[in-house]
C-alpha cells in the first residue's frame, strides 16, 4: 500500500471545554471495512460526523486520495450515509428516494431509471419501488437507506449505527446483506457501533474508541488476543480480572503474585507497573480449565452457580478473596458432570490467554 | 379509597349504564343553545335573503349579475390570496428559523407572537394607520432619507389592507408550520445534503413537500379568515376596494337592506364550505397542524 486511500490525521473536536475526540489518526485502505467501535459519547459518532460534513474538527485534516475533505461542504464531498434514524423521504416512494441523488446530479432518465433496478436488485427489493417508506418494515428501510447511499457510487459509504433500531435477529439477516453488498461493491465502509459482536462480524479491522481516543486499531483476532489497554480487554470478548500484584517485570512482560500465594510468570503486561505495585490479571472464561483435582499450578476457587447456556456452560466461581470468575465450557465437558454450587475447583490458564494491565 | 368505593358501589361500569352515559339526550342541551344562538340566526338572515323585499332569488341575481358587486367579489378574492400568499412568504421562514431556534430565544419569539394577537385588533389597526399614513413615521422616514420625493400613497388601499391583514394573519400561519416543521427529523435533511442536495433542492424537494401539511392548513384558515375580515379593510382600505364584509355591513347598517344582506352573506359562506370541504379532501381533517 503507497498513499493511503483515506487519511484521517489528529482530528480533534471540543465543545467548549468538553473535547469529544482527541487527535483521531487512522489511515483506511481502499475496499476496507473499518468499524469504529465504542460506548456512546466515546467519539465514535463525532469522527463520522465530521468526515460526513456535518461538524468542522477543531483541529486535524481529512483526506482523500491525498486531498482534504474538509473543504468541501456536505453535499458536494459524494460521500454516502446510513443514519442511524429511518432517513427515508417520507414523500417519495422507494423508487424516488433511490432516484434522488441520480436527480439532484441531473442525470439522464433512462440512467436514472436503470441505476434505481440495480440498486433494488443490490438490496433485494425488486418489485418495492412503489411502495411509500411508511409501508416497509425498519430493516426495508435501511436496505432502501443503503441503496439511495449507494445508488451514485461513492468511493466511502458511512454507517452510523443502522442496526440499532432493529431486533436481534433481523439485525443478523442484514449484518449478512451488508457483508454480501460490501465484497460485491467493494467500496470503503466506515461502520459506527457499539456492538462488539456486529463490529467483529463484519468489519476488516476494528478501531476501538474510549473517551475520545482510539485505544486499539486491528482486526478482531487481533484485538481479542492482544488487548493493548483494559478498556479494549473488556469491550472485545469477555473477560474477568483479578487484582494482583507485581513482582518483577522485564521487557514488557511480568511476574505475578495473585491471591497472595500464586506467582504467575511471564505474562504480558500492558500500561505502567513496576515491581511492588498493583495491577489487574485479565482472564477470559474461555480460556480457563477447570479440574475437581487439587493442583499446585491452579487457582482455588469456589463454585457459586452453574447455568446452561445451549451450548455452553457457564460456571461462575468465586476466588478466596471474593473475586468472581467465570469460566465457560462447551456442554458435557466431563469437568461439569457431577459438579455442584459450593464445590472447590481449581482453575488453570496458559501465561499465553492471559494478560496484566497496569494502572 | 379507590377501590373501597368501587367495591361499594357496585359495578359502575355495567352495560346499560356505559350506553346511557354515550346517549345522545345527554347533548341536548348543547344542542338546544347551538341552534337557538347559532344556527337560528344564520337560517333567518339567509331565509330574509329570499324573501324580502319580495319572495324569490331577486337578491341573489343582483348581487351575481351586477359589475359593482361582482368587483366586491373579485376584489374579496384579490385581497384575500394576496393576504395569503404574504403571509406564507413571511411566515414560512419565521416558522423554520423558530424551528431550529434554541428553545430559549424561541420561546422569546412566540411571546411577542402572541403578545400581537391578544392585543386589541383596533388597536393594531390604528397603529398601522399611523406608521402608514401620508405624514406618518415611515412615510417620514423614507422622505428624510431621501429615497422617495413625494410620500407613498400606503393606506386607503390595497397596501395597506394587505400590510394590515398579513400583520394579523401571520401567527395563524407560522403556528401549524412550526408544529409542522418541528417534526421533520433534522437527519433527513443532513441525509439529502449527502445524497448531493445543495440547500435549494433540500429545500424544495424535500422540506417545502414534508412541510405541505401545515402550509395548506395555514394558508386555508389565512385565506378563510380573510374573506370574512371586516376591522381592518374597513380602517386601512379605500372605497376603490371594498371587501365583502364591509358590503354585508353596508347592507345592513347603512341601507338597512336585509335581503341583499343575507344573500351576501350566504354566498361568503357557502365559498368558505367549499374551500372546507377542498381541504377536508385533500389533507384530511386529522393533518390539520400537521399531526
Amino acid at each position: 500500500m503507497n498513499r493511503p486511500f483515506l487519511q484521517i490525521r489528529g482530528i480533534r473536536k471540543e465543545y467548549g471545554p468538553v473535547t469529544a475526540v482527541q487527535d483521531v489518526t487512522i489511515d483506511v485502505a481502499q475496499g476496507e471495512f473499518l468499524t469504529f467501535l465504542g460506548p456512546s459519547g466515546s467519539g465514535k459518532s463525532t469522527t463520522l460526523y465530521i468526515l460526513a460534513g456535518f461538524e468542522n474538527p477543531t483541529r486535524g485534516d481529512i483526506l482523500l486520495n491525498g486531498e482534504t475533505l474538509l473543504a468541501t461542504p456536505s453535499h458536494k464531498r459524494n460521500i454516502g450515509m446510513v443514519f442511524q434514524r429511518y432517513t427515508l423521504f417520507p414523500h417519495l416512494s422507494v423508487g424516488e428516494n433511490i432516484a434522488f441523488p441520480l436527480k439532484v446530479r441531473r442525470l439522464r432518465k433512462a440512467e436514472i431509471d436503470a441505476k434505481v433496478r440495480a440498486m433494488l436488485k443490490l438490496v433485494r427489493l425488486e418489485g418495492f419501488e412503489d411502495r411509500k417508506p411508511a409501508q416497509m418494515s425498519g430493516g426495508q428501510q435501511q436496505r432502501v437507506a443503503l441503496a439511495r447511499a449507494l445508488a451514485y457510487d461513492p468511493p466511502v459509504l458511512l454507517m452510523d449505527e443502522p442496526l440499532s433500531a432493529l431486533d436481534k435477529k433481523l439485525r443478523e439477516e442484514i449484518q449478512h446483506e451488508i457483508r454480501r453488498i460490501h465484497q460485491q461493491t467493494e467500496v470503503t465502509i466506515l461502520y459506527v457501533t457499539h456492538d462488539q459482536e456486529e463490529a467483529l462480524r463484519l468489519s476488516d479491522r476494528i478501531a476501538v474508541f474510549s473517551k475520545g481516543v482510539i485505544d486499539q486499531i486491528g482486526t478482531g483476532p487481533e484485538l481479542y488476543a492482544n488487548p493493548a489497554t483494559r478498556f479494549v480487554a473488556e469491550f472485545i470478548g469477555d473477560s474477568d480480572f483479578l487484582p494482583c500484584d507485581v513482582v518483577s517485570t522485564v521487557n514488557g512482560r511480568a511476574d505475578i503474585a495473585v491471591c497472595g500465594s500464586m506467582t504467575i510468570s511471564n505474562i504480558p503486561l500492558h500500561g505502567t507497573a513496576s515491581s511492588g505495585s498493583k495491577a489487574a490479571l485479565m482472564l477470559r472464561p474461555e480460556r480457563l480449565l477447570l479440574s475437581k483435582t487439587k493442583s499446585d499450578i491452579g487457582l482455588p476457587v469456589t463454585v457459586s452457580d452453574i447455568t446452561f447456556l445451549g451450548n455452553n456452560v457457564h460456571v461462575a466461581t468465586k476466588t478466596r478473596k471474593g473475586n468472581d470468575l467465570s469460566v465457560r465450557l462447551p456442554f458435557g465437558h466431563e469437568a461439569i458432570s457431577g459438579l455442584n454450587r459450593g464445590d472447590a475447583v481449581w482453575l488453570r490458564f496458559d501465561a499465553g490467554s492471559a494478560h496484566v494491565f497496569g494502572q | 379509597m379507590v377501590s373501597q368505593t368501587e367495591t361499594g358501589s357496585g359495578r359502575p361500569n355495567s352495560p346499560a349504564q356505559v350506553r346511557r352515559l354515550t346517549d345522545f339526550d345527554l347533548t341536548l342541551p348543547a344542542l338546544g343553545l347551538l341552534i337557538l344562538f347559532f344556527v337560528m340566526p344564520v337560517a333567518m338572515l339567509l331565509t330574509r335573503s329570499v324573501t324580502e323585499p319580495v319572495p324569490g332569488l331577486g337578491n341573489y341575481a343582483e348581487l351575481l349579475g351586477s359589475s359593482t358587486y361582482l368587483r366586491i367579489f373579485a376584489n374579496t378574492f384579490i385581497v384575500s390570496s394576496l393576504v395569503t400568499l404574504v403571509s406564507l412568504l413571511i411566515g414560512f421562514p419565521v416558522a423554520w428559523a423558530l424551528a431550529i431556534m434554541p428553545s430559549r430565544a424561541a420561546s422569546i419569539v412566540f411571546a411577542i407572537l402572541l403578545l400581537s394577537m391578544w392585543t386589541n385588533l383596533l388597536a393594531r389597526t390604528y397603529a398601522w394607520m399611523v406608521l402608514l399614513q401620508r405624514t406618518g413615521v415611515i412615510n417620514k422616514m423614507l422622505l428624510g432619507m431621501g429615497l422617495i420625493d413625494t410620500p407613498l400613497p400606503l393606506v386607503n388601499n390595497l397596501t395597506g389592507v394587505t400590510i394590515g391583514m398579513t400583520y394579523i394573519m401571520l401567527p395563524f400561519i407560522i403556528l401549524p408550520l412550526y408544529g409542522v416543521i418541528r417534526k421533520i427529523d433534522p437527519a433527513i435533511l443532513q441525509a439529502a445534503a449527502l445524497c448531493g442536495a445543495n440547500r435549494w433542492q433540500s429545500l424544495v424537494r424535500v422540506l417545502l413537500p414534508l412541510a405541505m401539511p401545515g402550509m395548506a392548513a395555514g394558508a386555508l384558515m389565512v385565506f378563510v379568515m380573510s374573506l370574512g375580515y371586516f376591522v381592518t379593510p374597513a380602517l386601512l382600505g379605500g372605497t376603490s376596494n371594498m371587501m365583502l364584509a364591509e358590503l354585508i355591513a353596508q347592507f345592513v347598517q347603512s341601507l338597512v337592506n336585509w335581503g341583499m344582506g343575507g344573500a351576501a352573506a350566504l354566498v361568503l359562506l357557502v365559498v368558505t364550505l367549499a374551500l372546507y370541504a377542498v381541504q377536508l379532501r385533500f389533507f384530511g381533517t386529522n393533518r390539520m397542524g400537521g399531526r
